[in-house]
Parts: C-alpha cells; sequence; structure tokens
C-alpha cells in the first residue's frame, strides 16, 4: 500500500515526512458504491481522450497565426527563389516598404533604404512585399460585427464555445449571435485548415490567460476558449459532450450523409430550435460535476424505496421493445431499467437529463420525442416517451423505445406506474429526499473537510455532499469547481498521471486519489496536514461505504 | 425547419495578385478605397448583409492572397464555398490569362457537387485605367465557352458595377441554395441485434 502515495506532490508545506509508516493507508475491501452486475456502460470517455491525446503529438501552437504564415512564406521562398526571400526578409526588415501605389513608389517612401527596397520589389516584378504590422488574418474594423466582438460583455466572457462547419460557417455560439461572428468563425476555418495542410491537426492555442480547444469531427469544427481552470483535456470532453449533443438531435448518419453530398450545408437550419439544449448543457456542465467526472448521481433513496420504483417499473413496463426506463428526478437518477445485454452510457444519460433540464414543454403533456444516444447507437433515434409522474413535476418518467408505434402502449404503462408508486408513496419518498437537499458534509462528521466528490468507477456514479458555507454563493462555488477542475486534471493528467495528490493552496488544502476502484476529490480547510487529510478520507470512505446503499444504484435491473 | 435563419453564403474572390481583389471587397462592404497597396497574406474576411429576393443574405467573404507565396491557407479554405468571384485586371493581360488555372484550381480544391453549374462570377477591374489591355468582348467569350459566367466590368476605385457584381454572386448562390434539404426523410430505425452495444469494460477486476 506505501506505493499509492509515492507520487504524492508536496507543493507548499509537508512537514510530516513519516506519514507513510503510520498511516494505514486504505482497507483494500472498502470501496463504496462497488456493484459487480453492470449498471451503466462505464467506458471512461476520459480514457478514450486520453489515449487519442498520448498517441498523436500534443501540439501547442503558441504565437500567432500572423508568425506562422510568415514562417511558411519565408519556408516557400527559400525552396523556390533566393531572391525571393531576400525580398522578404528585406521588406520584413523596414515596415515603410509595403507602401507602394500601384507600380509607382508613394510618396512617403522617403529613406534611401525604403526606396531601394520598392525597387528591389518592381525589379522582380512583384509589388507584394510582407508588411510587418498587418496580420495576415486581418479583421478589418467598421462592420458592426468587428463591434460586438470587440465589446467588452463578449470579450470578458470566461468562457468560449463555437461550433461551425468544416467550411466555416456559423453553426453555434455561446454568447452573442452566431450570426455576428460569421467573420471570426471564418478565422478559426483558416487556423485549422492551415494547420491540416501540413497533414497536421490543431489541438490547442495557448495565447496569454486564454487557451482555445480545436476538435474536429464528421465535418464539424468545436471550438472551446477558456480562461478558466479547465485544461485541454477538460476542454476537449466539454466539446465531446457538444458533438454529442449534435448527433443527439440529427444522428450520426444524418450529419454525415448531409454534408457528403452538401459540403456548403447551413446546418442551423436543421438544429434551429435546438439552441436551449446546448446552452443548457453548457450551464450543465460549469455546475454539475457529473459531467466531469462522466458519472451519475442518484438520489440518495432507501434501497427500499428504490426497489420499490425498479420493481414496479419492471413489471408494468415489460414491454417488447423497450430499452430502457428510467425515473430522474432534479438531475438525479432515481431509477433505472433497461435491457438485457444493453447498457445506458453515463454520457448518454446526461444528454437525457440535459433534454429534460432544458425543456419546460415535457411539464404540461406527455411528449413523444426521437432522441440519438451517440454511446449507444449513433446511428439512430430511440423514441422517448417523457412524462413527469407527480403533479410538481420533480420526478420525469422516461421511457425509451425503438417502436416509433409505441406512444399508447407506453402511455399505459406510465398510468399504470404511477398508479402504483401512488399507492407505496414512493412519489412522497422521492419528494422528500429532494426536499433534503441530498446531504450535508457535517453529517459526515469529519472535521475540516468542506466538500468531496466520490465516484465509484465500476458503476460510474458519484456523489457529493450540498454545497454548504463557504460554498453557498455562485463565486464561491465556481472557484471550488475550478478546484475541482484542478485537481481533477492532475491526477488525470496525460504525462504524468498521479494516483494521489495532496495540495496546499491558498485557501483550502485539497486531496486527490485515484485507485481502480474509484476517485476521490477532497477539499479541506487550509490549515489540515497530511496526515489528518489521509486519516480523514479513510474515515470518510466507510462513511460512504456504510451509506452506500442510500446513495448508489448497486444492482442492475432489467426487464 | 419551419422558420428559416437568414441565409449564409461562402464565397471566395480569387484572382491574380494586384488585380484588386481586396480593394473590391473593401468598396463592397465599406465603401471604402484607398490607392495604397498592400499585399494579402493569407486571407481577410468580411461580412455583409443583403437582400436577394426578399430574403436576407449574410454572405461571408473570402479574400485570397492573389501572390503563390501566400497561399498557405490549405485545400479546406475552399470547402463549401457557395459562390466564387475570379477577379483580373483590364489593364493587364496576363491576369486575364491566368482565369482559366483559377477556375480550374477552385473546381479541383473545392471540388463542388455540379461543377458545371457552380456558380462563379468574372469581374475585370480597373476600367477607370486608360491603358486596356483586355477588350470586354474577349473576356464575355471567355465566360461564354465556361458555361455563361456573369460578366462585370468594375472599378473598384471609382464604385462603378462592384455592387452589382457581388449581388450576381448571392443571387446565384441562391438560386442553388433553395433545393438542398437536410437528407433524412427517415432517419435509420435502430435494429436491436444484441450485440451492437458492447457490454461495459469494466475497469474493476476484483
Amino acid at each position: 500500500m506505501a506505493t499509492d502515495h509515492r507520487e504524492a506532490e508536496q507543493p507548499v508545506n509537508t512537514s510530516d515526512s513519516d506519514f507513510q509508516e503510520d498511516v494505514e493507508f486504505v482497507e483494500t475491501n472498502c470501496v463504496p458504491g462497488k456493484c459487480n452486475s453492470a449498471v451503466f456502460d462505464t467506458t471512461d470517455e476520459l480514457d478514450d481522450l486520453t489515449l487519442n491525446l498520448a498517441n498523436g503529438v500534443i501540439q501547442n501552437h503558441r504565437g500567432t497565426i500572423t508568425s506562422l504564415i510568415r514562417k511558411r512564406a519565408k519556408r516557400s521562398n527559400t525552396l523556390k527563389d533566393e531572391e525571393a526571400d531576400q525580398d522578404l526578409a528585406n521588406s520584413i526588415a523596414s515596415e515603410e516598404a509595403n507602401s507602394i501605389e500601384q507600380s509607382e513608389l508613394s510618396s512617403e517612401l522617403s529613406e534611401d533604404e525604403n526606396v531601394k527596397n520598392g525597387l528591389e520589389d518592381l525589379s522582380l516584378q512583384d509589388t507584394e512585399s510582407v508588411p510587418e504590422e498587418s496580420p495576415s488574418v486581418t479583421l478589418i474594423p467598421s462592420s458592426s460585427e468587428t463591434d460586438y466582438v470587440n465589446s467588452l460583455e463578449w470579450k470578458q466572457q470566461k468562457k468560449h464555445i463555437f461550433i461551425l462547419s468544416e467550411s466555416g460557417k456559423p453553426i453555434y455560439s455561446r454568447h452573442g449571435s452566431e450570426d455576428k461572428l460569421v467573420t471570426v468563425m471564418g478565422v478559426m476555418q483558416a487556423l485549422v485548415s492551415f494547420v491540416q495542410d501540413d497533414k497536421d491537426n490543431l489541438r490547442s492555442i495557448v495565447a496569454g490567460d486564454h487557451t482555445f480547444v480545436f476538435m474536429n469531427r464528421d465535418h464539424l469544427t468545436f471550438v472551446g476558449v477558456t480562461r478558466g481552470r479547465e485544461s485541454t483535456q477538460q476542454m476537449l470532453l466539454q466539446l465531446t459532450y457538444m458533438y454529442n449533443q449534435v448527433i443527439s438531435v440529427l444522428t450520426h448518419s444524418t450529419l454525415v450523409r448531409t454534408f457528403k453530398q452538401h459540403r456548403n450545408f447551413d446546418l442551423r437550419r436543421p438544429l434551429s430550435g435546438a439552441e436551449k439544449f446546448f446552452d443548457n448543457l453548457l450551464n450543465l456542465m460549469d455546475v454539475e460535476p457529473g459531467l466531469l467526472l462522466t458519472s451519475v448521481r442518484c438520489l440518495p433513496l432507501d434501497s427500499s424505496v428504490r426497489d420499490i420504483v425498479s420493481q414496479t417499473i419492471v413489471q408494468h413496463a415489460k414491454v417488447k421493445d423497450l430499452v430502457f426506463a428510467l425515473i430522474i428526478a432534479q438531475n438525479q437518477l432515481v431509477a433505472l431499467v433497461r435491457m438485457k445485454r444493453y447498457y445506458l452510457h453515463p454520457m448518454d444519460l446526461h444528454l437525457i437529463i440535459n433534454l429534460i433540464n432544458a425543456s419546460e414543454s415535457f411539464k404540461a403533456a406527455e411528449s413523444w420525442t426521437p432522441i440519438c444516444l451517440p454511446k449507444f447507437d449513433a446511428t439512430g433515434f430511440l423514441q422517448a416517451y417523457v412524462s413527469y409522474l407527480d403533479e410538481e413535476c420533480q420526478s420525469c418518467l422516461l421511457l425509451l423505445s425503438v417502436d416509433i408505434e409505441a406512444f399508447y402502449t407506453l402511455s399505459e404503462c406510465r398510468a399504470k406506474i404511477k398508479e402504483r408508486l401512488d399507492r407505496y408513496n414512493a412519489l412522497t419518498a422521492i419528494g422528500n429526499s429532494l426536499q433534503r437537499h441530498s446531504y450535508s458534509v457535517q453529517q459526515c462528521s469529519i472535521g475540516d473537510l468542506r466538500h468531496f466528490l466520490y465516484k465509484a468507477r465500476s458503476t460510474a456514479q458519484y456523489t457529493s455532499p450540498e454545497l454548504g458555507p463557504p460554498y453557498n454563493t455562485p463565486e464561491q462555488q465556481d472557484r471550488l469547481f475550478g478546484l475541482y477542475h484542478f485537481l481533477h486534471d492532475k491526477v488525470h493528467s496525460v504525462s504524468r498521471p498521479l494516483k494521489l495528490l495532496y495540495h496546499v493552496g491558498k485557501y483550502e488544502t485539497l486531496l486527490g486519489w485515484v485507485t481502480q476502484g474509484f476517485e476521490l476529490y477532497a477539499v479541506f480547510g487550509p490549515l489540515v496536514t497530511k496526515n489528518v487529510a489521509i486519516h480523514a478520507v479513510n474515515k470518510l470512505l466507510r462513511w460512504i461505504k456504510r451509506e452506500e446503499d442510500r446513495l448508489f444504484i448497486l444492482s442492475s435491473v432489467t426487464f | 425547419m419551419a422558420s428559416r435563419k437568414k441565409v449564409l453564403l461562402k464565397v471566395i474572390i480569387l484572382g491574380d495578385s494586384g488585380v484588386g481583389k481586396t480593394s473590391l471587397m473593401n468598396q463592397y462592404v465599406a465603401k471604402k478605397f484607398s490607392n495604397q497597396y498592400k499585399a494579402t497574406i493569407g486571407a481577410d474576411f468580411l461580412t455583409k448583409e443583403v437582400m436577394v429576393d426578399d430574403r436576407l443574405v449574410t454572405m461571408q467573404i473570402w479574400d485570397t492572397a492573389g501572390q503563390e507565396r501566400f497561399q498557405s491557407l490549405g485545400v479546406a479554405f475552399y470547402r463549401g464555398a457557395d459562390g466564387c468571384v475570379l477577379v483580373f485586371d483590364v489593364t493587364m493581360p496576363n491576369t486575364f490569362r491566368s482565369l482559366d488555372s483559377w477556375r480550374d484550381e477552385f473546381l479541383i480544391q473545392a471540388s463542388p457537387r455540379d461543377p458545371e453549374n457552380f456558380p462563379f462570377v468574372v469581374i475585370g477591374n480597373k476600367v477607370d485605367l486608360e491603358n486596356r489591355g483586355v477588350s470586354g468582348r474577349r473576356a464575355q467569350g471567355w465566360c461564354h465557352t465556361k458555361g455563361d459566367i456573369p460578366y462585370f466590368e468594375t472599378s473598384a476605385k471609382e464604385a462603378i458595377n462592384v455592387e452589382q457584381a457581388f449581388q450576381a454572386v448571392a443571387k446565384n448562390a441562391m438560386a442553388q441554395e433553395t433545393d438542398v434539404e437536410l437528407c433524412s426523410e427517415f432517419p435509420d430505425p435502430i435494429k436491436l441485434s444484441g450485440d451492437n452495444n458492447k457490454p461495459q469494460g469494466n475497469n474493476c477486476p476484483c
């Protein structure tokens, strides 16, 4: 076990070097939330991403595209034409050399040096030269769009997400209308295309405190720009969710077929009306750790109640072609029943949650809506029957079928399910659990522990307490989320993955711990020593173990 | 798809260096002209909103570098263009002769679905200058052999015909645009075979 903390970093203060000896690190049998029968498909998207990154070269193109293009221009010149190269070098040396009025020298060229350069240009029958100052991808001011992009409000957004087609046509922008960003999207496409021309892929650009992350998938380019704490990898994960959302609306087959036939296709048309799903998904990603952890949060519920709910579904929704049946309450999973041999991936479940979360219309009536779940089957639509079970619209029932005609059958199932859940007071139990707001960190009775995320890897589920002081303001919650991003990135670092990280920050001490069975991210007060933190998380694991029946879905229920 | 959004057209301007591509674009979008010559490195982008047959169209105009050594943006740059403006200088016959290769180059790189009917427009620029080297008839003749490409004689300097030329691109591109719809009459239904969904890769060896 001693090897487990070999990797621990000691960034600020770690005086207790003897902790390796005296800390009983972990009871190996204690992996709360572990289960042997599969609840979810648990292939970890982050692992996939890591693999992708590790296989390819991670390219951080620092600098502007101007210098890139100039470098390229120079290089091709060297190959082709020594003289022209000289001309290029001269021109770079002299900023004024570019002021040539058609074939006449402009009056601005007063210096001998400039005249000489100008003449050299002419003698080459080549009146173009490289202006030092003018950027290669010029945004000529004057249009309203430029004003908009330069507005403080737009620039100061913490994170931007753009989707554009491979021809550079705008599809979506999180902030501002994509209509006003036609030029910016063109620039992005030019950047991507420029690097692709070298049989390479543009992955990210770091410019000051902004990171630009690019992802090309199926004729689409996804661009994330952040000055928050998300790493390139984490931004890629967010862009992957966005891609999945596109697929969820269109299916992969339709997307590919459309662009194969019409490269200039304007994808805004079929996506019109879906903007709210993109917006909402991005908002969820800023507050919901489940997307970062590619895992699902279950509504804390007595296992007896949860059993009643899932058994009710099994009995009353045993219908041909019904693949998944689930109940979701306030972004938390209450119960899931699946067809044998079919698994729901957490990333798909997040799309389902997003569907419900972003749309008010499900509250008004029973609905029948197509949804593509990319991890399940990206080529086609499942039909989702969606209906809330209670007056307050808290518990939402979803029945996902491959039968396009099943609406009325499923509507009958819903009536039976609701009737029986009412009879057993299960809906009241769900309501009560929602009212209690999960649990507070004090309930774990571990001093100095402020907050934590615990993910059981085998079940792809996570749990965390509600956000109490000092994380009771949006700013502080945002900061806490940034800390989790930092911690998550460090332990999942591509170049140097860590098993354990103890980090003393300015306002809190962090402990990240990843084993084969779980991931734990814990936030303590600033004065906690490593020893205390280790003891605390061991205690925490025991607490979660005691509560695991309530916090996790441990057994998978099938039709 | 009931509420159709505004239409966006990607238009690419091609032609030899110094024929006035950037000037045409600036004249068209910003109503400005400068005698100062600056080479375009890579590309410039401008957008302009116009009305075509009562529909609001946003034109995303991609001004390219004429000079070979700055044409470094790659083939992807031309992808998905809705229209293409070929520009030559009426005082420089060699820039007119280049049109063939510009057109071919574009068709190869952009590989539009229907190259015969791709919306090109040819512009003979700098008609304000005295020393005319390419006659209108000669240019018209070339356009005719390439499937009746619309031909315009312009002066970016004096704002002659610029508006009309770009309007023609927009109009012709729109004509092609209308018959495009999403290719999903009925998306493929999912068939449950039991093996298209892999069972979970259990991370936990215990």
